[in-house]
């Protein structure tokens, strides 16, 4: 019952939230420069039929009128077609208005539904790598505090957090592809186009990550039930593995919620420079474009993940350690 | 030796994991992905518009893609050494019969990629459609109602350009650039297959549009003979360092539009080669010529003598060459033109004062956009222009915009365009001069400055008209050309070189002026 009211009371709280930055995302698109109508009719098109061409659209209404109009398209399953994408999915631009395809504009439904896995299989391949980095180096730097595992542990989260992932990326492909000819790094045909960009965003992942496993298991090696533990005669093995870690691994599991929430960042830059076909790309080449439906339908979908990986990390949380409620 | 349950349980699972993963086949992971794929694949800078049909854009990535897939009636390589060569493809001759009338006999045996034969129906209904007002493209050089096309038989074509009141012979530029599409594609109208897939008679297929990747597979019955690559992937890459990163690991064939500085690092790789062309492509500083304050020429012919063009050309290095026209030295006409505006700070001083603006005192605010993303060095170049016209005494700011923003300000409107200048290239894949000079400085298309000059409208009137290419080219060299320096609507900064890098095993390749390609026969590997 209080995991029903939990989810209840959490998911009407994402609710709100994603509503809130679809009205923000919404508005903020309609106040920036640039006519997203110019750029589909193309650039010669004359004054007369750029207004005639927004008015049919509706681009020219109150933004709350658009705002409500767009929201009950929402709510019925619509997010809209792309103002620019064909339904082949291929990014474009620069076509004349008159253009017979723009009745085969893509669904931006499909695009983001063609989009998300990859960016989903990156990301879980990110927080797999981000994860076995923070084990190696942070529960050695927790077992010893001041001692040459934790200075090494500081010295390689400060390296990590000063790396920018725009140049980490094309180092990282000019070693493993370039040089060594190891991995693919540039779009997508197979499995191993995600290693490169995954080690990118575990590398920016796990500066904090470190920090905060070998700083709680550290804190967590100094309580009583530690000691107690011993006394019990259990291994040193066991102590840790079996309950220092264990209590570490909380607050380090809010903290991974809140990091894959920012790792949309992260994925945006990281996608681009690998072509990564994901989210990402899609995301950026729909600002560049001016898609207002790609991108209010990119904004709640991904809020709408930020919200559930919220929600689930608090589930996880409260299993992990019962004394937390919901 | 002893073992508790706990380091049983462990023990055990550690093997299943190790067990499992002998079971994993690394290579399987690795490997396939450098596996040599055979067919090209192109990287290019710049995206596609998504409808087919070469009318409907004027899209410099999908005329690369028309230039694999499409036939032409001839092709001109526009070299700086033979910038008037021409050769035949499937246009077995063009013979101007007079001034208005022109006679183009065509070659026999070719088919379309959809096995259609090719005649003179398809050459006739193409020039029809392309000329019709309401296609987006306009490079025809009148509406469909100015043209009589005849067609005496299947294999020639007769145009006769009378009703239009221009010459016939502005189709022997145009024969080269533009594509030949299907009469029965045609005849569906621009909703039917011709906005969906291109059919057309070069030496490559289309098969289909994968994503940002369009595919394409060597023609068979091409009339040249089936070229011995396989087939070309061209695909749009926006990052210039990810395009540069896929030809060092081998995962492209060729890419396009290199940065200076990236050509230094490639030079050094032995598997890359350089490819350098003079484009037909310059870069043009463009002026709002229907506002103030450059509605006046001595403001703007002022600005001009403002600017180093050499110190630009320094800060573009290898993307850059040197020209004093409003057209690329590989276009028809050209001349480097003796009145061309250079850097002369006393005569920039001398033209403000009488304009009125002494030292620049009185000039309004002034906003120069560029953008970042397509064009090499923009904001670096821009950043010295902005420079130069401060010192003079302009008050100019710039305004560095990402392409959709730019893009969005870039073309005349009314009451004159976004800003005060704007920066632009203008790249047309054939010699013809007025693809830039009609389309940008006669008052009926002013695309960017918005110029209305009854003098200039006559002078581009007068050239097109000539009777002959020869009379044509003596009227733009000694007229209009000069006539457009003096008044300056537009200042052309350099020509653009356009630098592809490719893998070194590409040999046969040839590239065209316009970033276009016939690869048919080239090979790989």
């Amino acid at each position: 019952m209080a995991l029903l009211s939990f989810l209840a009371r959490r998911i009407s709280q994402g609710v709100v939230i994603i509503f809130l930055v679809t009205l923000l995302i919404f508005t903020l698109l309609r106040v920036v420069p640039g006519d997203p109508v110019r750029l589909m009719a193309g650039g010669m098109a004359p004054e007369a039929l750029i207004e005639e061409i927004a008015k049919e659209m509706g681009l020219r209404d109150p933004i709350l009128v658009q705002f409500g109009r767009y929201m009950t398209g929402v709510v019925q399953g619509d997010f809209g077609q792309s103002f620019t994408r064909p339904a082949s999915g291929a990014s474009t631009g620069g076509t004349g208005f008159g253009d017979s395809s723009r009745g085969d504009r893509a669904d931006v439904l499909t695009l983001i539904g063609d989009t998300l896995p990859m960016t989903l299989q990156l990301a879980a391949l990110a927080v797999i790598f981000a994860l076995i980095i923070t084990f190696l180096i942070g529960t050695p730097a927790g077992l010893a505090p001041n001692r040459w595992p934790d200075r090494l542990a500081f010295y390689v989260s400060s390296i990590f957090v000063s790396l920018p992932n725009f140049w980490l990326g094309i180092v990282l492909a000019l070693l493993f592809s370039v040089k060594l000819g190891w991995l693919p790094a540039i779009g997508y045909k197979g499995f191993a186009y995600t290693i490169l960009p995954a080690i990118v965003l575990a590398i920016e992942l796990s500066p904090v990550l470190i920090r905060n496993l070998s700083g709680s298991l550290s804190a967590v090696m100094q309580s009583p039930f530690i000691s107690f533990g011993r006394v019990r005669g259990l291994g040193r093995r066991r102590i840790v593995y079996g309950h220092a870690l264990r209590n570490a691994s909380v607050p380090l599991l809010n903290l991974l919620g809140i990091q894959i929430s920012g790792l949309l960042g992260g994925v945006l830059v990281v996608e681009f420079i690998f072509d990564y076909p994901g989210l990402g790309l899609l995301t950026i080449n729909a600002v560049l474009q001016r898609d207002f439906p790609l991108i209010q339908g990119i904004a709640i979908i991904t809020s709408a993940i930020f919200v559930l990986i919220n929600i689930v990390v608090d589930l996880i949380a409260s299993t992990i350690d019962p004394r937390l409620e919901y | 030796m002893s073992m508790n349950r706990r380091d049983f349980l462990s023990r055990t699972a550690a093997l299943g994991v190790g067990a499992g993963l002998l079971q994993l086949n690394p290579s399987a992971i690795v490997s396939p992905a450098f596996a040599q794929s055979k067919p090209l694949v192109f990287l290019s800078a710049e995206n596609i518009t998504g409808n087919w049909d070469p009318t409907a854009h004027t899209t410099l990535s999908q005329k690369n893609v028309e230039g694999f897939v499409m036939g032409f009636l001839v092709r001109n390589p526009m070299t700086v050494e033979n910038p008037d060569e021409v050769v035949y493809e499937l246009a077995e001759s063009l013979k101007l019969i007079d001034a208005d009338t022109i006679e183009i006999k065509l070659r026999q045996g070719v088919k379309f990629h959809d096995g259609k034969d090719f005649k003179a129906e398809d050459v006739k209904a193409t020039f029809e459609y392309g000329s019709q007002p309401d296609r987006p493209a306009q490079w025809y050089p009148g509406p469909t109602e100015t043209l009589t096309i005849t067609t005496p038989d299947d294999y020639t074509v007769v145009v006769d350009t009378s009703k239009g009141g221009y010459p016939a012979h502005l189709f022997m530029f145009l024969a080269g650039f533009l594509p030949i599409m299907s009469s029965a594609d045609i005849a569906q109208g621009p909703k039917g297959p011709i906005s969906q897939r291109l059919n057309g008679t070069g030496p490559f297929k289309f098969v289909e549009q994968r994503g940002n990747d369009t595919v394409l597979e060597a023609y068979e019955g091409y009339f040249k003979g089936k070229p011995v690559i396989p087939g070309i992937n061209f695909s749009f890459v926006g990052d210039s360092t990810t395009r540069m990163l896929s030809l060092m690991n081998g995962q492209a064939s060729i890419v396009e539009r290199l940065e200076p500085e990236q050509v230094g690092t490639l030079e050094g790789n032995d598997k890359v080669a350089i490819s350098r062309v003079t484009s037909v492509e310059n870069k043009y500083l463009w002026f709002r010529c229907s506002k103030a304050p450059f509605d006046n020429p001595l403001v703007r012919r002022a600005a001009c003598h403002a600017i180093d063009r050499s110190v630009l050309l320094e800060v573009l290095g290898d993307a850059g060459a040197a020209s004093a026209n409003f057209v690329s030295p590989v276009k028809f006409g050209y001349i480097d033109l003796p009145n061309y505006p250079e850097f002369d700070a006393e005569k920039c001083q001398a033209l403000l004062a009488e304009a009125g603006f002494p030292k620049g005192e009185g000039l309004p605010p002034l906003e120069y956009i560029t953008s970042v993303g397509f064009y090499p060095k923009t904001k670096e170049y821009g950043e010295v222009i902005t420079a130069m016209l401060q010192e003079q005494g302009f008050q100019v700011e710039l305004s560095v915009l990402e392409i959709a923003a730019w893009n969005e300000r870039l073309y005349d409107r009314p009451g004159g365009g976004p800003g005060h200048m704007i920066d632009c290239g203008w790249s047309t894949g054939s010699p013809e001069p007025d693809l830039i000079l009609r389309t940008h400085f006669h008052s009926s298309s002013k695309r960017i400055t918005g110029i209305e000059d009854k003098e200039l409208d006559a002078s581009l009137d007068k050239e097109r008209s000539a009777a002959t290419l020869e009379e044509r080219k003596t009227i733009l060299q000694t007229e209009t050309m000069p006539m457009i320096a003096d008044k300056v609507p537009a200042l052309s900064l350099f020509t653009s070189v356009m630098i592809h890098a490719h893998d070194k095993s590409l040999t046969g390749l040839f590239i065209y002026p316009d970033g276009s390609m016939d690869a048919s026969k080239a090979t790989l590997g």
